[in-house]
């Protein structure tokens, strides 16, 4: 019973809703996913923060509160929205957390979000290569985590989907299908990974939203995409949703044969900003890789965000104060010559 | 009520059971959640479970009748009219009309649609970071994709089911899934070594495809394989893992002993994570039910002792 009232007091959700249900919240979409975007190419200027976080165990819900203040996201900007937390659970293995974003990433984002007033939180994910949402949770560590803190989880690969326009245009696409959830909240939050990848260079906040495209209209993994062009779709998908906002789990992430099979590096940093371009920009700088040497990087700079060196505005720590190279494997074709000077 | 198989079993699965029927829908066919819409998939798992557990012939009947009636003209069933595309839930369909003499034709063409579908192939690059062999056919989630060891396994079964033997398709299939096996043992969706880095394993995927593998190879072929969810599964109380590793492996005579407690176990698990989707409930009862695979279960060889 004291679970039930202490899930509703905290995030508006029953127990019976509480893990692999349909989000069922029957809000009217904010439109904010379904706004057109502009993908012309035009001048942007972006935040970016950087917070140094050593380990795990550390308060990142507060180090997430001092960047959202720092990037002027405040109260009256959350109150009462509902907030989508997209984490990366790709293929999560015991013991091996660097694959995923980890629990107290996720843990620390909702804590946040609800400090400053949202009126849910809800952490979605279509892992790409796991049918299993219940191994996805306990292999992972989350699902202890959603349970303790009563925050609900919905894999997005079974939810039934809406087709809205393609407003990227990259791809031969003219609508994608979408999960209903996108369309009953208010804010969608890439929650990512730092890690490189074979077939990308790196993964961040963008291809992050990968695991927004359901599995049941799409494949496990995703082939469908892979075939229409991996960049071409992280395009695509990125100016169809619109994400509002980005964080990247820096503090273990991946190097070299990302994203599963590489390594655990320790950079010891959490990346977060409102423009997914330049918090991956920033993020790839930090990994000691030059991101207008990642084709899909590219492509959105410009038109989903910016890049540039200039035109992002770095708080917290600087990028060179906190640059760790990340290994890159010559062989894999992707990571060839990304290294940054 | 009770059927003849509940009363052999037991009252333990008779609460999931009942959740099961309470998603049947008014105009026939089952949601994937409670209070949700019709699904393809979800009705074509829940048909599998109460024929094997001897349910109202007219409930199944109707039930049927819906899938037959969402079926395309070229035999494929598909996730929803929209997505003519992600026509995956068709071997789940031919598994379900199996044994209705009513629903003999729509499967009949579904089996068709099967025999003459494939995923997208090609002959790689020797230089490509892949190691299978992508130019050997098996069968796709979604049309014009690659094809992936759970449809390819899924379609396998199914068309045996159905009584198609071995063809060229069939044996084609099979030679897919052998390529799909990792060198250390089991499967995942379908990638062996990228890069020269073999990959992990995944117990549904290694269960699914054993189920599929049974009586079409040896098992010296799939002895790591079988190895590796015999160690795994230990462990796995997540349902879909859990389902398919003990299809899989009873497929093999080698179903553990203790295959109904850990379902029952996994069946517990939903008052920490919520109600299991109709996939999941379907799957964990036909594995409580199985004594060896999926086709102990749907041939009526009945429960397990």
């Amino acid at each position: 019973m004291t679970l039930k009232r202490d899930t509703r007091e905290r995030n508006g959700w029953t127990r019976r809703e509480f893990l692999l249900g349909s989000a069922g919240w029957g809000i009217a979409a904010s439109g904010s996913s379904l706004l057109l975007a502009s993908c012309t190419k035009r001048d942007w200027r972006a935040d970016t923060f950087i917070a140094r976080v050593s380990t795990y165990e550390a308060d990142i819900a507060l180090v997430l509160r001092k960047g959202f203040r720092e990037l002027g996201l405040e109260g009256g900007e959350i109150r009462g929205k509902r907030i989508l937390l997209k984490p990366n659970l790709i293929e999560p293995h015991v013991g091996a957390g660097h694959i995923n974003t980890h629990p107290n990433v996720v843990r620390g984002a909702a804590e946040a979000f609800l400090t400053l007033g949202a009126s849910g939180v809800l952490v979605a994910e279509g892992p790409g290569h796991s049918r299993d949402s219940v191994l996805v949770l306990e292999e992972s560590g989350l699902g202890d985590v959603l349970v303790e803190d009563h925050i609900p989880f919905l894999d997005l690969n079974y939810e039934p989907g809406y087709a809205v326009k393609n407003l990227g245009g990259r791809t031969r696409f003219s609508t994608l299908t979408l999960p209903a959830a996108l369309a009953q909240v208010d804010w969608v939050v890439s929650l990512a990974k730092m890690k490189t990848h074979h077939w990308t260079g790196v993964t961040l906040s963008m291809k992050n939203l990968f695991g927004v495209m359901p599995g049941i209209y799409y494949g496990w993994p995703k082939n469908i995409l892979h075939w229409e062009g991996i960049e071409q779709c992280i395009f695509d998908i990125n100016a169809t949703v619109k994400p509002h906002f980005a964080i990247v789990d820096g503090i273990v992430g991946m190097e070299g044969d990302g994203p599963i099979m590489g390594s655990p590096h320790h950079a010891g940093v959490v990346v977060l900003g409102r423009n997914l371009a330049a918090v991956d920009a920033t993020g790839a700088r930090i990994m000691g890789i030059d991101p207008t040497k990642v084709a899909h990087l590219v492509a959105a700079s410009g038109r989903l965000g910016t890049i540039r060196e200039s035109d992002i505005l770095q708080r917290g720590e600087k990028v060179a104060s906190v640059r760790t190279d990340f290994a890159l494997v010559d062989k894999i074709h992707a990571q060839r010559g990304l290294r940054m000077r | 009520m009770r059927t003849a198989a509940m009363k052999r079993t037991g009252s333990r699965i008779f609460p999931h059971l009942e959740a099961l029927r309470g998603r049947e829908l008014d105009a026939g066919g089952f949601s994937h959640r409670p209070g949700g819409e019709y699904r393809a998939d979800a009705t074509a798992w829940a048909v599998m479970v109460l024929t094997a557990t001897g349910t109202r012939k007219d409930l199944l009947e109707k039930a049927r009748s819906r899938l037959a009636a969402g079926q395309k003209q070229d035999g494929r069933v598909c996730i929803s009219s929209e997505h003519p595309e992600a026509y995956w839930p068709t071997p789940l369909a031919v598994l379900a009309w199996h044994g209705s003499p009513a629903h003999h034709e729509a499967r009949s063409h579904a089996v068709k649609f099967l025999a003459s579908t494939t995923g997208r192939h090609f002959v790689k690059d020797p230089e490509a970071p892949v190691k299978h062999d992508t130019s050997v056919k098996g069968w796709p989630w979604i049309e014009n994709s690659h094809s992936m060891v759970e449809p390819t396994a899924l379609s396998l079964i199914a068309l045996r089911i159905a009584g198609i033997g071995e063809t060229g398709r069939t044996r084609e299939g099979t030679r897919m899934l052998m390529d799909r096996q990792l060198p250390q043992g089991g499967w995942n969706y379908g990638n062996t070594l990228v890069y020269g880095q073999e990959l992990f394993p995944q117990p549904e995927n290694t269960g699914l495809a054993l189920s599929a593998l049974a009586g079409s190879v040896v098992r010296q072929d799939v002895l790591r394989s079988l190895e590796y969810l015999e160690s795994r599964i230990i462990r796995l109380r997540a349902p879909l893992s859990l389902g398919w590793g003990l299809l899989g492996l009873g497929a093999w005579g080698a179903r553990p002993g203790k295959a109904r407690s850990w379902v029952l176990e996994s069946f517990k698990l939903q008052e920490k994570f919520g109600p299991y989707d109709t996939t999941l409930l379907s799957l964990l009862l036909l594995a409580f039910l199985a004594g060896g695979g999926l086709g102990s279960v749907l041939e009526g060889k009945g429960p397990a002792a």
